[in-house]
């Protein structure tokens, strides 16, 4: 347990000054809070996902809402950019409402439930493409400032990355409570088998309902922040790929595993860009080629993903926490 | 006078409509089979189409000119792809709980999206006009040919494939395989084979389906993502079991993507047709033909 908390300590300083060992250049602040941005997806996508076993394709929509929305109140009302990431959460945890309690009411299971939340990214991108007065088909652009902290706005990226790196420590903590405390615990029995859950008790609904409604939120977030860090919001932000991207890594990462998703998440993203600077400029695309037949050898070869192995190898450098082993 | 104009658009976006649920409904049958008979969820079902189109475009670019020549090459190859598949990917999946299907399925989507946005850069490409892009007037009503060639095509070889199930003993399997998996290899059936033809015949359905969407339809690589809920919203709308549910089902689909696209507007027809799909799961998570 002491440990752990060192090597906690270590991570996060580590995380903190990593701008500077970036030596600060615009460009991989950027890229590194890019991919931090789509990690805290990874992450919260565990609640309804790794813990509750709902295979949620809806990433994109709360994504996309939670720019929208934050965008939108920038451009339009001028009001800062920290209110729109708490409006754009709830407007997303809204419509994950509307859209999952019926779903859930009527007991939609797996490939039902997966294409119904992926049909919701596509619905909303058109409503919005549509939606003139909010978004339309041109790009809306923020008022540019050098830096304006209350505003939410800034110039450097490293600012954005501090902003990214305080919801990604947030969320992790909030998952590894959760997999602790009762939520967590109904929430596995219900992957593990609803109709048994039921029985004994559990009230599915209400919990399932609860796990979405805190990923969406905090997805919805990590769009709000996308949109204040590059300066315009389109409808295309509604983007089917985040919500593939997600669950991908999720499970390469080993469901129902703490640490698996969010480092695999990282390496594997890490890896996604580099191939996108190194091949990508090159022909478009062979990055995510190789991207896809990677996940295809893991979810072949290796299940249960990468969580396990990495589980272990926190176990043998002494740093496993006991709620690792359990699981 | 008006009203009469209204009257015959009206009548005018059906009849396309009519025309495009036959060529959705041969989209859709190669995902219902594969998921009836041999369990298996195909999340990159679109992508494949998407692919077949893509194919259709190069060979009737290169080598034979018209688009409606194509599934003489798309139909043998799709099969081979999906003999490919089986044994590459879907083989360790048949026993895999629905999580992995759909994972890897996933993975498969990825690759196949990517590769052709490697391959064909985003832009959409369309193949050279077929002789049958001309129309025939009916009274009030324009018939596209090319459409009308398609839809006929199209429900010519879901009747092929009807009598298939219904007459030949692999079909009887296959309809048996959709009941009990179990009890059909207690009787000798050796499921491996069976779920191996019964991918490729889904592939070859696949690829056709590819080729006459192309006769009257661009492509890019994100066509697939379209396609894929489309053909799932068929399947859902249907319910697993017969020919002329999945026949129906997207008939309705076809209208309501017609009237959507022409009486409202184009971008918003995904908007009628998903939010159909989301009402249709929640209302009759059965479907409307479904036999389980």
């Amino acid at each position: 347990m002491e440990k752990n908390r060192i090597f906690t300590a270590i991570a996060g300083a580590a995380a903190a000054v990593f701008p500077l060992i970036l030596g600060l250049n615009e460009y991989y602040v950027f890229l590194v809070t890019l991919i931090m941005l789509y990690t805290t997806i990874v992450v919260a996508w565990q609640l309804i996902g790794g813990l509750g076993g709902q295979l949620d394709l809806g990433a994109g929509a709360y994504h996309g809402l939670g720019a929208i929305v934050t965008g939108y109140l920038m451009v339009y009302h001028g009001i800062s950019g920290w209110v729109g990431l708490f409006a754009g959460g709830l407007a997303a945890a809204g419509v994950a409402f509307v859209i999952g309690y019926p779903s859930f009411r009527f007991g939609l299971r797996e490939v039902w439930y997966a294409l119904s939340s992926l049909a919701l990214v596509l619905i909303l991108q058109k409503i919005f493409l549509l939606w003139t007065d909010v978004a339309g088909p041109l790009e809306r652009y923020i008022p540019y400032a050098a830096f304006d902290p209350i505003f939410m706005r800034s110039g450097y990226k490293t600012f954005y990355y501090y902003i990214t790196l305080a919801l990604l420590a947030a969320t992790l903590a909030l998952v590894y409570r959760v997999r602790k405390n009762k939520l967590g615990l109904y929430l596995q029995s219900i992957r593990d088998n609803e109709e048994a859950a039921e029985m004994l008790g559990v009230d599915v609904r209400k919990y399932k309902l609860i796990a979405l409604l805190v990923y969406s939120f905090i997805a919805a977030m990590t769009g709000g922040i996308y949109t204040s860090m590059v300066g315009f919001y389109h409808p295309t932000l509604f983007d089917s790929w985040i919500s593939i991207q997600t669950v991908t890594l999720s499970i390469a990462g080993g469901l129902g595993s703490l640490w698996g998703p969010p480092i695999t998440s990282l390496i594997l993203l890490t890896v996604q860009e580099y191939l996108r600077i190194t091949l990508g400029a090159v022909i478009i695309g062979l990055h995510q080629v190789i991207f896809g037949i990677i996940l295809i050898f893991i979810i072949l070869f290796r299940p249960e993903g990468l969580g396990p192995l990495l589980d272990t190898l926190s176990v043998r450098l002494g740093l496993g926490s006991k709620a690792s082993k359990e699981m | 006078m008006v009203a009469t104009e209204v009257f015959t658009s009206f009548i005018q976006y059906v009849v396309l409509g009519l025309m495009l649920g036959g060529v959705y409904a041969l989209a859709a049958m190669g995902l219902a089979l594969l998921f009836g008979v041999a369990n298996l969820i195909n999340f990159a079902h679109g992508e494949y189409i998407m692919l077949a189109m893509y194919m259709t475009y190069v060979v009737s670019l290169g080598l034979l000119q018209d688009p409606v020549l194509s599934p003489i090459v798309t139909v043998p190859v799709f099969f081979i792809i999906g003999v490919l598949t089986y044994l590459g990917v879907f083989k360790r999946l048949v026993t895999a709980p629905p999580l992995s299907q759909i994972a890897a399925t996933v993975g498969i989507l990825v690759l196949l999206r990517n590769l052709a946005l490697t391959i064909w850069a985003a832009e959409p490409k369309a193949p050279p006009y077929t002789v049958f892009a001309t129309s025939v007037s009916l009274g009030p009503l324009t018939i596209p040919l090319d459409k009308l060639l398609a839809t006929v095509v199209s429900i010519a070889a879901l009747l092929v494939l009807y009598f298939f199930l219904e007459r030949s003993r692999l079909g009887v399997a296959m309809r048996a395989a959709a009941d009990d998996v179990e009890a059909i290899s207690l009787m000798g059936v050796d499921t491996g084979r069976l779920f191996l033809t019964t991918t490729g015949i889904s592939m070859a359905m696949v690829g056709l389906s590819g080729s006459l969407i192309m006769t009257f339809q661009a492509v890019t690589p994100t066509s697939g993502l379209l396609f894929g809920l489309l053909t799932w919203a068929i399947v859902a709308l249907a319910g697993l079991g017969t020919v002329r549910g999945i026949l129906v089902s997207a008939i309705i689909f076809g209208v309501v993507d017609s009237l959507a696209s022409g009486l409202w507007d184009p971008r918003g027809r995904e908007i009628v047709l998903y939010g159909l799909f989301i009402l249709i799961l929640w209302v009759r998570p059965k479907g409307l033909f479904g036999r389980r």
